[in-house]
């Protein structure tokens, strides 16, 4: 019993901690979490306490939870550093890419206190009900980085947009998890009922000789 | 006549009708936007230096009273006190308040040199201090030096500094296992 409790505890996974966006639909407001002590909308709960040397990720989910009857187009771009955290974010080095190809180059690569690419607004994609855009966001913090700022807190800024659109008939279908396979199902009924009525018309039969 | 009106009415209300059905298509629905202020924080190196007895009281602030040949009880241990381990090196400072006198040699340390090493003034840890850990003592008593604290010296003030540094050691590697060796120690 000890050996099975010893070995629990070594499995469990240390889980990194994950930000998510999420529109619920119908011109709502997004909802944004983990959130932190010093901003309710906070999306970086991996980026506390960080050390010269460090290089974290941050895994964004960004979902639509909106109805099936809309589709919508999600927009990221960054409003930049808040004017008091310039100096710190300035020396932070902040790449931002969607996860689901690590081919792609990142939408963002510049000082944590700029804007940059995301000067404007960047489409993460179209998403159907249910829908998940995965970004990735990598922070350097330089080797370098004097003692003049530890201790420091960095905000910066960004602005998600969202546009619904109806759901068209030439819309690829997203895959819903559903497996049902109709056209066995159909055979396999009509089967059981050509049966039920040869038997029924046997017995018919048997009952009139 | 009135039916062809009739009719061209009716043509005008179905047209009408398909292109605001091929209109809502292309059209967004609606239109928000939301702002998320994310938050980056440095960490920080922090540290407590403990002073106590042999009695395992805190050593008093305003000293202790002594003559030449004493030997004092003040055991010096350093604590780390943040979420990060560091390395750490301490010196000690003698001072006297006559400027007539020099502190130096007044004092003999029994310094622990099984966890501390002295190098260019200063005697570094040996080893990496985690989070919430207390260093083994620096050294534990203090010896007044006979031959050296005379007459001179009656009715004054000898004070015995100690300070410390401390640098991380996570992305901070050492040569042969040497803690002086680390970057980042702090200009004196």
């Amino acid at each position: 019993m000890h050996d099975f409790i010893l070995l629990l505890c070594f499995s469990l996974p240390t889980m990194a901690k994950e930000g998510t966006v999420t529109y619920a639909g119908d011109s709502g407001e997004f909802i944004f979490t983990p959130g932190s002590s010093q901003s309710p909308t906070d999306l970086f709960p991996e980026f506390k306490d960080v050390m010269p040397g460090d290089t974290l990720v941050q895994k964004i989910k960004v979902k639509n939870a909106a109805s099936k009857e809309v589709k919508v187009k999600i927009y990221l771009r960054a409003l930049g550093a808040q004017a008091d955290s310039q100096d710190f974010l300035s020396q932070l080095g902040l790449k931002v890419r969607t996860a689901s190809n690590n081919t792609m180059a990142y939408m963002f690569d510049a000082a944590a206190s700029e804007t940059a690419q995301l000067s404007d607004w960047v489409c993460l994609g179209t998403l159907y009900s249910g829908g998940v855009v995965n970004l990735e966001v990598l922070l350097e913090v330089p080797v370098t980085l004097g003692n003049e700022y530890s201790g420091q807190t960095g905000y910066l800024d960004w602005d998600f947009k969202v546009e619904e659109f109806p759901v068209e008939d030439d819309d690829p279908v997203p895959p819903t998890g559903d497996s049902f396979n109709r056209p066995l199902w159909i055979t396999v009924l009509a089967g059981a009922g050509i049966v039920l009525i040869l038997l029924f018309i046997l017995r018919r039969r048997r009952e009139a000789a | 006549m009135l039916r062809s009106i009739k009719l061209k009415i009716v043509a005008v209300a179905l047209v009408t009708i398909l292109m605001t059905f091929f209109a809502q298509g292309t059209l967004a629905f609606y239109s928000t936007t939301g702002k998320a202020t994310n938050v980056v924080t440095s960490g920080e190196i922090q540290f407590i230096i403990h002073e106590t007895t042999d009695q395992g009281t805190v050593f008093p602030e305003e000293g202790a009273y002594i003559v030449p040949g004493d030997v004092v009880s003040k055991e010096v241990t350093i604590e780390n006190t943040c979420t990060h381990p560091f390395y750490l090196r301490v010196k000690v400072v003698y001072g006297v308040n006559a400027q007539e006198l020099s502190a130096e040699d007044c004092f003999k340390l029994n310094i622990n040199e099984t966890h501390w090493e002295y190098y260019e003034g200063w005697y570094y840890y040996k080893g990496i201090l985690t989070p919430g850990e207390t260093t083994p003592y620096v050294f534990s008593h203090v010896e007044i030096v006979g031959d050296k604290v005379d007459n001179s010296y009656i009715g004054k003030t000898l004070s015995l500094t100690v300070s410390a540094h401390a640098v991380q050691s996570e992305h901070n590697p050492i040569t042969d296992g040497k803690t002086y060796t680390a970057s980042g120690w702090p200009m004196e």
